[in-house]
């Protein structure tokens, strides 16, 4: 269908649109309008993401004296398939509404693990080795070898890419990472190189956070970006730990001992080019005086990681004169090793801020501005030295990235040393960590660089949070609610066990048997009335191993499995993967299965249990994060002092978003339902309720607040009757949830706007 | 004023959060109260009294949506008149569960006597067996028959519940008798589902394929929720599936697989059939009666073909097997191959139009089509006869008389 909105015709694949969806693209038109960056919530469900790309890309056509280009990012490669199958249909409907002039380029751009179409390169484990895999064929002095020695290899597929030079164009449409494959695998060309080329022409690129977030890929892949950009980042509600991640560093024993292997080994090294080819390292030398804007004309397969600072924050000067000779560079390197190792071997744990470590670091003979040029340095001699196995290097880059950041960033971040886990102390494991607490850092130069940024999930409740922590202004910030055409979901507050006992997970009453007990009750009785699937969210693993244990002596298990199978999730990816889909054909044949699960985990995180596969989920206890852990502790300080945020709305907040994720996983598609129990007393708190997204909000009714495990059970076997009756999708006349093009024109926009309020 | 009000509403906070604490220990007698729930069968109307919720109108908007469906999809279709159909009962733990009062087994018991006898009453033509789930194990309670009253009364000895349920081991068992049926007899399955599992022996989704290629029309009627394996096999066998809310939806749902189905279109092809009208015995005669094996007097029926005696009708005769109907039986099924088609909903400013004001009586029952306060109140319109009636007549037109008195009455002016 085709509509206005404002001034811009959206083109719209389908015939019909929800009330929604129509007052998401309103708001996403203002934002446009205002080159500003904006939050939008919008429940999972309601198509967001088509929502999303049909406006953007129809502002774009109607605007075509400033084309404007769409930088989709993704969490995981799933998503980033979905999102381009989505775009294509798309695209395919406005193409045949305007004709060719709708052309675009769309492409995914991914790690050369999934883009790879060499056979021998691919059959690398993982993504590390695929990488150097690659660069052992492509690097420009192993082509230099090749081109004089036949018998050297060099990957076919991309001799071919480069032999085709400027030549090598994809075709406008629109392509996923398999149609990039075999378009690759058809023409011979290399399908990453090739991709990563064309991301500077495309209409639209979609990948994942780390491209844009992550400074050392950032610098590398999203450079050349127009200003005149969108920047859409989905499922967002974790973005500030992304940007945190992005910036942390942590070394153990393992990476200080691999450090120093990777240092003998350049060592050895350079001595054999000092024995072969000294003019190698002398014209390095030279080229570090003049300073290290290099980059810009090394060949593209020589490329490597850039620096983990931000761009703006890196130095445009000369090296520092000390570590210009390889040998000396290699000293420092090795002084701070061995520093490092000396902190590890404390006995309590250490808290320290980066100025604090870098005096301390001064004393020991390496300066900050040292620190600072530790990254590039290193990169420079690599690519001096040839080497081509950067996967065996990891280690040492570690320690330089940690050098690095340590010697740029005297804000925001902290250094913590811990000698064990807290959680095992009788096991030493030294840790050194570098964590940066401030979100903020790594998307301010995203902020900054693009006209419009926009921030979209299901789950983005208390929505003022976000630009506090991200320290930015959104032109607009809305929450949508779902239309639906019957209360598909139905959420509870479970305060009470059957003997009105409160349950809670609370520190001091976790482990009272009577709680885990109604715990069990409640799951009992649960099985026995609802049909198929049923998760169930603990709020880490060693509260679920000891409940499991728990319930497994009392014989609470076993009943249990008299009505439905049980599966759990493991830290064990594979496990979890075979676990779940052996839930999923249990779902299917009847027989009924529970999933247990950890909030935080894979399965909350990123698997769907839509339709039969989750009827009922259950969130038993409010998952906070572990309250000791000093980086946790550091970043709540720094929080209250930058940003003025109580470090109990933090937790409070980061809890609640957590367990929607959870509950979040039921509910799909209007046309599905499901229950939601929120099994602690604590949720009945108005503090901790209201931190709930809106559309579990506007559902959860006053009657079920404060719920026991009986009168639960009532309400479910209810709600369950209900909506196994056959209901009319589309709405009834007076509350519409689907709108045809002649509706949607009918209403106009006043009237949209009051439905959606 | 204003000040005084938010004090009030404070003060009733509070109070609140007192009720809940001394919710936390009711008393034993307290409690049964709490799950009956017996309050939110009520609810106010305008002006404040109390009364029960009002289920009429909810359930009609139902009726004639399934009626609706129904047409649109039976334009003038073939129906299947001979039935063959297996009552599937699950009698595992979940049956003896309380929450149908007073227990969903007894209940279901009830409702089945009275849709074996209606079943009867609309397929005089057909043939029901009864089949039952227990500890996981499928038994044949009943040899397909045309006899009501063996029927129940067999049931009525049986009524235990254990054990779990297999919907396979049913469908395995079902599956097997219904492939000795001759081929212009319809196939059909109606479960009875109270359980919300089911444990099988081996894959049910290959059972159910197999179902699917003899043609056998599985339907199934839970008592608890929707459950996926269920609505999989009634989508892929043609079925229909439905939850019961209540008792009494529960006997409409049940009642609703009376009448015949939409034939397959494969069956879709003519057939004759040998069918023996038997003459009715003379009052007072002695004759050994072929289905009880003993002597009776007067009152039975005498097969055309061999001579032989049966109590009723219509059956099967014991001795010849021909098929013993008698025409007002097979009168009684043609309605279905023309039913009348579902009346219009009326606008409510159709009804003020002062045009037709000789239609503010429903033609069927003369009653008022006003609401008591002059205003009008819901009715539909016949599509040919243009004559109006309430909703109740609506519903007596279409699932008892299967006339429209409006029509009838232009016919014969």
């Amino acid at each position: 269908m085709k509509f206005q909105i404002e001034d811009v015709t959206v083109y719209f694949p389908y015939d019909h649109i929800y009330p929604e969806q129509y007052s998401y693209m309103t708001e996403l038109k203002r934002t446009l309008d205002a080159k500003g960056h904006c939050l939008l919530e919008m429940p999972s469900g309601t198509g967001k993401t088509i929502a999303l790309l049909s406006l953007i890309t129809s502002y774009s056509l109607s605007k075509p004296q400033s084309p404007m280009k769409l930088i989709y990012c993704t969490r995981t490669v799933h998503e980033m398939e979905k999102t381009l199958a989505e775009l294509k249909i798309l695209h395919n409907y406005q193409i045949k509404h305007l004709g060719p002039q709708a052309r675009i380029l769309a492409i995914g751009l991914s790690s050369r693990k999934n883009l790879c179409v060499n056979p021998t390169v691919v059959a690398a484990e993982n993504r590390d080795s695929v990488d150097a895999g690659c660069r052992k064929l492509t690097a420009s002095w192993v082509r230099a070898l090749a081109a004089e020695n036949p018998d050297e290899t060099t990957c076919e597929f991309f001799e071919n890419y480069e032999k085709a030079a400027s030549a090598a164009v994809l075709p406008p449409g629109v392509y996923t990472l398999q149609e990039l494959r075999a378009f690759g695998k058809e023409k011979g060309w290399c399908p990453y190189f090739l991709a990563r080329h064309m991301v500077q022409f495309a209409n639209v690129v979609v990948y994942s956070y780390q491209y844009l977030l992550d400074p050392k890929v950032a610098g590398i892949i999203s450079k050349e970006m127009q200003k005149e950009s969108v920047v859409v980042f989905d499922e967002a509600h974790n973005i500030d730990n992304v940007c945190i991640e992005a910036l942390s560093v942590s070394v153990r024993r393992q990476t200080l001992e691999g450090a120093t292997r990777n240092l003998s080994r350049i060592s050895q090294e350079i001595d054999r080019f000092k024995a072969t080819d000294a003019s190698l390292l002398r014209a390095e030398y030279n080229r570090l005086v003049e300073g290290l804007a290099l980059r810009g004309n090394l060949p593209i397969t020589d490329n490597w990681l850039s620096n983990p600072a931000l761009p703006d924050d890196i130095l445009k000067e000369a090296v520092p004169g000390n570590i210009r000779r390889a040998e000396h560079f290699l000293h420092v390197l090795r002084r701070l090793v061995q520093y490092l190792s000396s902190r590890l071997d404390t006995e309590n744990v250490e808290k320290e801020s980066p100025v604090g470590f870098v005096a301390s670091l001064s004393n020991a003979g390496i300066h900050q501005k040292t620190l600072k040029f530790c990254y590039d340095r290193l990169h420079s001699l690599m690519l001096t030295l040839e080497i081509t196995d950067t996967d065996e290097f990891l280690h040492i880059q570690t320690i330089c990235d940690f050098a690095t950041l340590v010697g740029t960033y005297g804000r925001g971040f902290s250094i913590i040393i811990e000698p064990f886990d807290e959680r095992m102390p009788h096991i030493p494991d030294p840790v050194l960590q570098l964590s940066c607490h401030d979100a903020s850092l790594a998307i301010k130069p995203v902020f900054d660089r693009f006209q419009s940024v926009v921030i979209t999930s299901g789950t983005l409740s208390p929505i003022d949070l976000y630009p506090r922590l991200l320290n930015f202004h959104p032109v607009v910030s809305r929450s949508f609610t779902m239309s639906l055409t019957r209360d598909c979901i139905c959420p509870m507050v479970l305060t009470r066990g059957s003997d009105q006992l409160p349950v809670s997970t609370k520190f001091d009453m976790r482990s009272d048997p009577g709680v885990v007990r109604n715990y069990g009750k409640l799951l009992l009785e649960m099985v026995s009335v609802v049909p198929d699937g049923i998760v169930c969210f603990f709020v880490s693993y060693s509260y679920m191993d000891g409940i499991i244990n728990t319930w497994n002596d009392s014989g609470i298990l076993k009943e249990i499995m008299q009505h439905k199978l049980v599966f759990i999730e493991t830290q064990d990816v594979v496990e979890t993967t075979l676990a779940l889909d052996n839930y999923r054909r249990a779902c299917d044949c009847g027989r009924g299965a529970v999933f247990f699960s950890v909030a935080r985990g894979k399965v909350a995180e990123g698997i769907d249990f839509d339709r039969h596969y989750g009827r009922l989920v259950i969130m038993i206890g409010v998952p906070f994060q572990y309250t000791l852990s000093k980086i946790l502790l550091a970043r709540l300080e720094y929080l209250r002092d930058t940003f003025q945020i109580k470090e109990g709305d933090f937790l409070t907040f980061d809890a609640l978003r957590q367990a929607a994720q959870c509950v979040g996983r039921v509910i799909r598609s209007k046309a599905d339902y499901g229950m939601m129990i929120f099994a602690d007393k604590r949720y009945s708190r108005h503090d901790k309720r209201s931190k709930l997204p809106n559309w579990i909000l506007s559902h959860l009714q006053d009657a079920n607040l404060n719920l026991s495990t009986d009168m639960a059970l009532h309400i479910a076997r209810e709600f369950l009757k209900k909506m196994a009756q056959p209901y009319d999708k589309t709405g009834s006349s007076d509350k519409k949830t689907l709108l045809s093009q002649e509706e949607l024109e009918k209403l106009g926009d006043g009237s949209m706007h009051e439905m959606s309020y | 004023m204003k000040n005084g009000a938010g004090r009030r509403i404070n003060g009733g906070a509070e109070e609140d959060d007192d009720e809940d604490d001394v919710n936390g220990d009711l008393d034993a007698w307290e409690r049964t109260y709490t799950d009956e729930r017996s309050w939110e069968s009520l609810q106010e109307d305008e002006s404040g009294m109390l009364r029960p919720i009002d289920n009429q109108a909810l359930y009609h908007s139902q009726y004639r949506r399934r009626l609706r469906s129904l047409s649109s999809t039976a334009a003038r279709i073939q129906k299947g008149l001979i039935r063959y159909l297996y009552i599937v009962i699950d009698l595992s733990r979940a049956a003896s569960e309380m929450d149908f009062r007073p227990s969903r087994i007894a209940v279901i018991a009830k409702h089945v006597e009275t849709f074996i006898r209606e079943f009867f009453y609309q397929n005089p033509l057909s043939q029901v067996g009864i089949v039952t789930i227990k500890d996981g194990v499928a038994h044949c309670l009943t040899d397909i028959g045309g006899s009501p009253e063996s029927h129940i009364n067999a049931l009525m000895k049986k009524l235990e519940c254990s054990g779990d349920s297999s919907l396979q081991n049913a469908l395995d068992l079902v599956d097997g008798y219904l492939n000795q049926i001759p081929s212009y007899g319809h196939r059909e399955v109606l479960i009875l589902y109270s359980a919300l599992s089911t444990c099988d022996p081996g894959d049910i989704i290959d059972t159910i394929q197999k179902c699917r290629k003899s043609k056998i029309r599985c339907s199934v009627i839970g008592l608890a929720a929707e459950m996926f394996i269920c609505k999989h096999l009634c989508q892929e066998t043609g079925g229909t599936y439905s939850v019961a809310l209540d008792e009494s939806h529960f006997k409409e749902l049940i009642l609703e697989h009376a009448p015949p189905p939409p034939a397959i279109a494969e069956f879709a092809v003519a057939n004759l059939i040998k069918m023996g009208f038997p003459q009715r015995a003379a009052e007072g005669s002695i004759s050994i009666c072929s289905c009880h094996k003993e002597a009776k007097v007067g009152a039975g029926y005498t097969c055309p073909r061999c001579k032989a005696r049966a109590c009723e009708l219509p059956t099967e005769c014991r001795v010849c097997g021909l098929t013993l109907v008698s025409s007002p039986h097979l009168a009684r099924s043609y309605h279905h191959l023309f039913p009348i088609a579902p009346f219009d909903e009326v606008t409510s400013s159709h009804l003020n139009n002062p045009n037709c004001k000789l239609q503010r009586n429903c033609f069927g029952c003369q009653q008022s089509l006003l609401d008591p306060g002059n205003k009008p109140g819901p009715a539909v319109v016949c599509p040919k006869c243009k004559r109006y009636f309430c909703l109740d007549c609506d519903i007596y037109i279409h699932e008892s008389l299967h006339n429209c008195p409006g029509c009838d009455s232009l016919r014969h002016s």
